[in-house]
């Protein structure tokens, strides 16, 4: 039989007591603090997760009362991952996007309107064009701007050198572009002569519009002259003898070509500004080496203009988000404090921050160097938003079948082009 | 006599149920549930196939009839990716079940320790998940560095690197082989077993008739595997009918779509365009023939118990 003791009675009493003391406590602090979910791939990536979580952290210490909940999904999952869960009632707070798949999210009316949030100065401080494409049709903005990553033709001045061309003077037509790359070929056979991204997927689209561009084709969107143009044909007849000839290796995603151009195996690349911290990661290179190295300019024409595509990254909100004050907080920490912009943006994303001065004199300064001012002074002012939204993606399916058949098979680029043609959405 | 087994088992059956109705009652849970993770999805992929329902678009869907199903018959991609599922699916099965039987009779009378190591060896790929076996051939493939095109270079079998992924001709048998790398040692478990379990006392017979090797195979040891192979082979035709993971992390259904199979043509349709209502209706079509090939396997099992 259990004996109550009076002694044994005091001391669970004072326990218990005690603990809901602390239980209550630790309820009043949880239900003061607001938690946000933000699904990004800068923590799913080995070069960027480390940094984009003492970016979080450091803005978790500066806003006591918001905790972020960091949901990692790779970069090409996440557009699906976001429009599945936005259609079933349970998107995150805060969600990392890029290119087409912004427009592709933005695209369902789940998001946002930001335009609301923005302060006077923040939008003065904006830079010119930052916000292109990322309004819908009745002008709300559905996406801030957190950094600007437009791609550039890399060109690597070693491996030009030993080719026996001038390491200053990079192609600047695809006539000048052909003889480099034959030369290169000739004397380097194991070196890529040529890095670009000939996948089937959306971003490989968007990496390869500039290149059509280059020849004048413009096969969807507004005014667009569609796949059996001359143009278009010129473009993919170029592809094809480009891959006969070996300069380019079809088939690999534009990251897989990273490795190789750290190893000093690629003679030239068409990338983002992002290709410097990744190559520098990758080969431990010295800032004053890269520059020696490595330089970056606008892409080769042939009967076209030389254009670019924005491969920075987008910050969004759902309009479910029952924090939304929380979330704009942690949007505008990470696309203008200079701890993200240090930290992140311009360190391991290698990239340029969206605003044009970010308050703190030694960062601005220390965006002064050769490839950021190339960027800025030479390869910004060329780029040209692309017909990104739904039918883009369904687009750039049938082109880039097309341009991989043009590389890999032997169908007449005719009838290429007309297949094309007749899988583009109408 | 092999007919009368099962009446006698279901003459036994009847009397026990009879006493006790409410026994029928208990497969009334798998039945619920069964409808729930099966019965459901497939009504409701019939139900969005009349659809013109579009993941983007957060208005109701509209009801189009037998639009998309019309718009199915006339769609190339759709008949290369069926024409790629069928090569895929066949051709791999073919090759594997040939491969896995010639292997099974190669080690039927080795023992020992070391063949029992070289037995385990053999079944090792069917242990290796899919997506790695994936990315191995995918490296070893590959035009620049790839493992097997040095080894051609090397040793002056080719002169230039073999686009084996790259190539629109080349990319298919590529990724065959690879799926029968990993597929020919399941064939090789369950033949061996079967041959285990074929009686002495008629192996002994065909010996004391003088039956030579060929012989023996051909008259005595084939009949015998023939259900084993069959129920194997449509077992695997279905999983191969389905297999997403090698295509996609190998090729993703390119150059261009020839490798495209159904069920990556049906991954993209959703998950890239979200058009769920045109992949639902290629998803029917898909489960019929599926179905098609189920009854085949239900037949070959009856047969088998027989």
């Amino acid at each position: 039989m259990f004996r109550f003791d009076k002694r044994r009675l005091r001391f669970a009493a004072a326990i218990s007591a005690a603990t809901l003391a602390v239980g209550m406590v630790g309820t009043a602090d949880a239900q003061d603090k607001v938690t946000i979910t933000f699904a990004n791939w800068a923590s799913a990536e080995g070069t960027t997760r480390s940094s984009i979580e003492k970016v979080i952290a450091n803005f978790e210490a500066a806003n006591p009362g918001i905790d972020v909940v960091s949901e990692s999904i790779s970069f090409s999952e996440i557009a699906r991952q976001l429009v599945l869960r936005a259609r079933s009632g349970n998107p995150p707070d805060v969600a990392q996007l890029a290119g087409n798949d912004t427009v592709l999210v933005g695209s369902t009316g789940s998001l946002e309107p930001l335009d609301g949030y923005i302060s006077k100065e923040l939008a003065a401080n904006l830079k010119p064009g930052a916000d292109a494409g990322l309004r819908n049709k009745d002008g709300a903005l559905f996406a801030f701007p957190w950094n600007q990553s437009p791609a550039g033709f890399w060109y690597n001045k070693d491996i030009m050198q030993k080719a026996g061309l001038d390491p200053n003077k990079p192609p600047r037509t695809i006539e000048e572009l052909n003889a480099a790359l034959a030369a290169v070929k000739s004397s380097q056979p194991g070196v890529i002569p040529l890095g670009m991204d000939t996948t089937n997927r959306a971003f490989a689209l968007s990496s390869n519009w500039p290149w059509m561009q280059a020849f004048g084709a413009l096969p969807v969107g507004e005014g667009a002259t569609g796949a059996e143009s001359a143009e278009m044909k010129a473009y993919l007849t170029w592809m094809r003898a480009s891959a006969q000839a070996g300069y380019i290796d079809p088939g690999r995603k534009i990251g897989e070509f990273r490795p190789l151009a750290a190893q000093g195996n690629v003679a030239f690349h068409w990338d983002q500004v992002l290709l410097k911290g990744v190559m520098q990661g990758a080969n431990g290179m010295s800032n004053d080496d890269f520059y020696k190295t490595w330089g970056v300019t606008t892409l080769p024409t042939a009967g076209g203009k030389a254009t670019t595509f924005e491969g920075g990254h987008q910050l969004v909100m759902f309009a479910n988000s029952k924090h939304k004050e929380a979330a704009w907080k942690f949007i505008e920490y990470l696309a203008t404090s200079p701890d993200a912009i240090a930290n992140y943006t311009t360190s391991v994303n290698s990239s340029l921050p969206s605003i044009k001065t970010t308050g703190n004199a030694e960062l601005d300064a220390s965006l002064d160097t050769p490839v950021f001012k190339a960027f800025s002074e030479e390869i910004i002012p060329t780029l040209a938003p692309q017909p990104y939204g739904p039918e883009f993606a369904a687009a750039a399916t049938a082109i880039m079948a097309g341009v991989q058949e043009a590389v890999t098979g032997s169908q007449p680029i005719d009838a290429i082009a007309a297949s094309i043609q007749q899988q583009l959405p109408k | 006599m092999a007919a009368q087994a099962p009446a006698a088992t279901q003459a036994r059956a009847r009397p026990r149920a009879g006493r006790e109705p409410w026994l029928d009652w208990m497969v009334l849970p798998t039945l619920v549930v069964m409808a729930v993770v099966v019965g459901y999805p497939i009504v409701y992929t019939i139900l969005l196939s009349v659809e013109d329902y579009n993941l983007l678009d957060f208005s109701p869907a509209n009801f189009i009839g037998a639009d998309n199903y019309t718009k199915l018959f006339s769609d190339p991609i759709f008949w290369q990716s069926l024409r790629n599922t069928a090569v895929y699916t066949f051709g791999s099965v073919g090759i594997s079940a040939l491969l896995g039987l010639a292997l099974a009779l190669l080690m039927e009378n080795l023992g020992g320790a070391r063949f029992r190591a070289i037995r385990a060896l053999l079944l090792t790929p069917w242990a290796v998940p899919f997506v790695v076996v994936a990315f191995l051939f995918r490296y070893m493939y590959l035009q620049n560095g790839g493992v097997i095109n040095a080894l051609l270079l090397s040793s002056g079998l080719a002169s230039a690197p073999v686009p084996w992924l790259n190539s629109a001709s080349l990319a298919l048998p590529a990724v065959m082989v690879a799926n029968i790398w990993a597929m020919a040692p399941f064939f090789f478990l369950l033949l061996s077993a079967a041959l285990s379990a074929i009686p002495n006392e008629v192996i002994e017979s065909a010996r004391v008739d003088r039956a030579g090797t060929w012989g023996m195979i051909w008259h005595i040891k084939l009949p015998f595997l023939r259900n084993p192979l069959l129920i194997s082979s449509l077992l695997m035709v279905i999983s191969n009918f389905n297999d997403f993971a090698k295509i996609w992390a190998m090729t993703q259904g390119g150059p261009g779509y020839s490798t495209s199979t159904l069920v990556v043509y049906v991954y993209r349709l959703a998950f890239e365009n979200f058009e769920f209502g045109y992949a639902s209706a290629i998803g029917v079509i898909w489960l019929m023939m599926l179905m098609v090939f189920a009854w085949f396997y239900m037949r070959a099992l009856r047969m088998e118990r027989r």
